[in-house]
């Protein structure tokens, strides 16, 4: 209990706002808006998952916004040009992945920091899609928007599969030996290398897992809509490292999970909706998300102190 | 150019152009137009009304522009353009000050300078075809909401975001026309999406949830109408809550067609190339002057001259009528 009081209170928070809002706004939980609003982040929490990995093994990628937008607009094309659905899903996942290897290679082989490659990368290929596309939509044929389904059965699929992602990968985080190497690495690398694990090859696959992840993800937002917005994913970095920061997982590596990033990501997806159905003024949002992150840094903050004494 | 043989083509090219426009300089005016970037499909609709504009006056159109929106090659194909001494340059500025000194030297050498869509430094240009001023805007999406739910009832605006200058200055005319003509309209909520289609949706979706008497959405930012309308439509609210806004023709077409979203507004791309055109000749031929206060295009009518901006006038309604003639 003592171990995860960190990501318990993060529960407990999402929890309060919960019953504060079926208090005073019980439409909130009025099922059909309910489930599109969590359809919306079935594919934030994707990358979500792949950013506490990342941020577990000492690293950042901020790219992921970027990488987000391009697999959406070529996934759209694909789409447009008459591609299956069980193509362009691997195109994308493959084309994330790939970037996510670029990434690693820089990383891990050339030994750089990741907050200045990912930096790099990310502002290369959002300047370089602005520059091909101009800001112009794809439109997509209807056959895609919900897989073919029905509007709630698509809905139900795509939350299931963020949340059989999130479970699975919980798990292996746990129980398998390469979720374990990431702790490892990022407690102490040099440590890991003394016991077997070869370091700069979890670095680089972590790296590559996260690509995956956006490419999945771009494609879990790509069937919700019938058109892609080529700045899709914009500020996408920001809310990830958000929501995996407030669930727990120390910036500074080695500690954290993904149920804490899951919580956090909830937490701070429930402030939007809430201040409307509170008819409070939109100017709250970002100081209300500002403040939830400035408390979970402090609390980081005083325990790691506590620990160190 | 180390190849002697191009460099021969090219001279060859140079005398070519050169004679061509002389000859043409002898019976037509040469107007040439720079759009931010020539591919772009709402440049592309302004060269449509330009082309018109330019059969009916008997002159030359030159249509030519960055394929991406450069400012530096804007400054080459300016300077091009003097070089040819063509008689008009009308531009849309993709960088203010930048493209202003190019136009300076072209003002210099009796070329009339006019700029549409995107102004340049005042002293650079005679007049600046203005397609849409921000009371306009405001005025037209206003009545427009108001005429769609029958002047009464509530209603919830999308933005850009809440600080965007632009953005402010639209919603102030918004509310003032609320204030000033329909009492009984109320505006329950201003929500910003940051400029992204997927934000809107999810804001559209709590305030579809959080207001249950909402009867219409005003985006006034482009991603905002569509990501509007998919909310309305994922709440099986289409036709009950309507859907209205500044936007692009194609990015709405398929929720106009589909009954979600009743009226993208923005301005005709056609006639405000047609006006453009009929400007820049006018201005040639002297027939336009400083200190105007109107001026005749064709068969669009007269237009107002405000100081030295030439105003194409009340924004542009796409609905399920229209939006088909209309790619960009």
């Amino acid at each position: 209990m003592k171990r995860y009081f960190r990501e318990l209170s993060v529960v407990g928070a999402l929890l309060a706002v919960l019953l504060g809002l079926a208090w005073f706004a019980p439409a909130f939980f009025s099922p059909q808006p309910l489930l599109s609003l969590v359809t919306r982040e079935a594919p934030t929490l994707v990358v979500a998952c792949g950013m506490a990995c990342v941020i577990i093994t000492r690293q950042i990628d901020i790219s992921v916004g970027s990488i987000f937008s391009v697999c959406s607009v070529c996934a759209g094309l694909l789409v447009a040009r008459g591609w299956p659905l069980e193509l362009v899903l691997p195109a994308s996942v493959g084309l994330g992945a790939l970037f996510g290897a670029l990434n690693g290679f820089l990383v891990a082989v050339l030994r750089l920091p990741s907050i200045v490659v990912t930096l790099a990368t990310m502002v290369t290929l959002r300047q370089g899609l602005n520059l091909i596309r101009q800001g112009e939509f794809v439109n997509l044929p209807d056959r895609v928007q919900w897989f073919g389904l029905s509007q709630t059965a698509g809905q139900l699929v795509l939350v299931g599969a963020a949340l059989g992602l999130l479970v699975a990968l919980a798990w292996a985080m746990r129980h398998i030996a390469a979720g374990r190497y990431l702790y490892a690495v990022g407690t102490d690398a040099e440590a890991a290398r003394l016991a077997g694990i070869r370091p700069q090859l979890v670095t680089l696959l972590v790296f590559v897992f996260i690509g995956a992840l956006t490419g999945l993800g771009a494609m879990m937002n790509l069937a919700q809509s019938p058109q892609v917005q080529p700045l899709t994913g914009n500020g996408l970095e920001l809310k990830v490292i958000a929501a995996v920061v407030v669930g727990g997982v120390a910036i500074s590596g080695g500690r954290g999970n993904l149920w804490g990033a899951f919580a956090g990501l909830l937490l701070l997806a429930c402030v939007s909706p809430a201040l409307t159905h509170l008819h409070v003024e939109a100017y709250w949002e970002k100081a209300v998300q500002g403040a939830i992150i400035l408390l979970a840094v402090v609390a980081d903050g005083l325990r790691s102190r506590q620990n160190n004494r | 150019m180390k190849n002697p043989l191009l460099r021969f083509c090219a001279a060859g090219a140079v005398l070519l152009a050169s004679l061509i426009t002389a000859s043409a300089a002898d019976s037509k005016l040469i107007v040439a137009m720079l759009p931010k970037s020539k591919g772009n499909a709402y440049f592309i609709s302004c060269k449509a009304g330009a082309d018109k504009a330019a059969k009916e006056l008997g002159v030359q159109l030159l249509f030519d522009g960055p394929t991406d929106s450069n400012a530096a090659k804007q400054n080459e194909i300016v300077e091009n353009w003097i070089t040819l001494g063509v008689d008009v340059i009308t531009v849309a500025a993709e960088n203010k000050e930048g493209i202003s000194t190019a136009l300076r030297k072209a003002q210099k050498q009796g070329i009339k300078v006019l700029t549409y869509d995107a102004d340049a430094m005042a002293d650079s240009r005679s007049f600046f075809v203005n397609q849409a001023t921000p009371q306009g805007i405001g005025q037209t999406l206003m009545d427009e909401a108001a005429r769609l739910v029958g002047e009464e009832g509530e209603f919830a605006m999308i933005v850009g975001s809440l600080t965007a200058a632009n953005q402010r200055e639209w919603q102030k005319y918004v509310e003032a026309r609320l204030k000033e003509k329909f009492p009984k309209m109320k505006l329950v909520a201003v929500r910003p999406c940051d400029d992204l289609k997927d934000k809107a949706q999810s804001e559209s979706t709590a305030l579809l949830s959080a207001n249950p008497k909402l009867k219409l959405i005003m985006a006034i930012c482009s991603p905002g109408v569509p990501g509007a309308a998919e909310a309305v439509k994922q709440a099986g609210l289409t036709g009950k809550v309507k859907v209205m806004g500044l936007g692009l023709p194609n990015e709405n077409k398929r929720y106009v067609h589909a009954g979600v979203t009743d009226s993208v507004i923005l301005w005709n791309t056609g006639d405000l190339g047609y006006l453009t055109i009929y400007a820049g000749v006018a201005l040639a031929k002297d027939e336009l002057k400083k200190g105007a206060k109107s001026f005749k295009a064709g068969s669009l009518g007269t237009f107002a001259i405000e100081g030295d901006n030439i105003l194409l006038g009340k924004p542009f309604i796409f609905n399920q009528g229209n939006i088909d003639q209309f790619d960009f």
